[in-house]
């Protein structure tokens, strides 16, 4: 009794964590790809429409999806790829540079250039992926085609 | 953070030391991403310079470059992904920093200082 009393009044108050990235090991461009498709077709329909609440919203969105953009993109350069494939890919870090640039250009841009060119860099990572054997490492075998 | 620190170890921590983090010292930060408490070494502290994507970054007057002591190589060899650590969310604000972790008083076979320790390779 009087020991369990000592020792919840040594107990830390708080915890501090130390801990390691647990991957799911599913990786594809394709994700980043969707959302910056969904950038490309609002910056059509903002332009398509004089609604002053429609357009709030529709830049709002796309600033969401271009955010996921980043987001989609920095989860595969940190946990996807790995020094190795540096050999595999020449200039793998610039690709990431330009593309999570543009990304954030896009996030602020309602040029639909400049969402095409997102989609294109997009379409680079994505033969970098497959270049490196992504998708028979990374994606679960057995979906119908 | 091991063998240095072991889940479960109960750490005294300093608060005074907070704005001056020393290379190689254990400290409790604020992670930037999730602002969850989490313990990391300080691999270089203001000024210092540390490699990055094959050239280097130099920490601003506020900032810390913080490195769990395990490499990938061993986090993936145990069965878990990366480290997180700066080379994840990069340098952290050293107002972010809570204290150095500088005693461990349980268990009561691991009692003892913890050392000061060359930080793994930025």
């Amino acid at each position: 009794m009087f020991l369990t009393a000592v020792v919840r009044l040594l107990a830390p108050r708080t915890v501090a964590r130390a801990h390691c990235d647990l991957p799911c090991g599913v990786y594809d461009p394709e994700q980043a790809r969707i959302e910056a498709e969904s950038c490309y077709k609002i910056i059509e329909k903002y332009a398509a429409n004089d609604d002053a609440a429609f357009r709030t919203r529709a830049l709002h969105i796309k600033e969401e999806r271009a955010e996921l953009v980043k987001h989609h993109l920095d989860v595969l350069w940190h946990d996807y790829f790995k020094p190795e494939h540096l050999d595999t890919v020449s200039g793998l870090h610039d690709l990431f540079w330009q593309a999570t640039k543009q990304a954030s250009k896009v996030k602020a841009s309602t040029d639909l250039a400049d969402a095409q060119k997102l989609l294109d860099l997009i379409d680079q990572v994505d033969a970098a992926w497959k270049a490196t054997g992504g998708p028979g490492k990374t994606r679960v075998a057995g979906r119908p085609g | 953070m091991t063998p240095a620190i072991e889940p479960g170890d109960w750490l005294l921590v300093d608060p005074t030391t907070a704005r001056w983090p020393r290379r190689g010292s254990v400290v409790v930060f604020r992670e930037p991403d999730s602002g969850a408490l989490a313990i990391k070494r300080v691999a270089a502290g203001p000024g210092d310079r540390v490699g990055f994507a094959g050239g280097y970054l130099v920490m601003a007057p506020d900032e810390a470059w913080l490195l769990a002591d395990a490499s990938e190589a061993v986090t993936a060899a145990a069965g878990h992904g990366p480290p997180i650590d700066s080379r994840r969310f990069g340098p952290v604000p050293l107002d972010q920093l809570v204290g150095r972790a500088w005693f461990r008083y349980a268990p009561l076979r691991r009692i003892g200082r913890i050392p000061r320790l060359a930080a793994a390779a930025p």
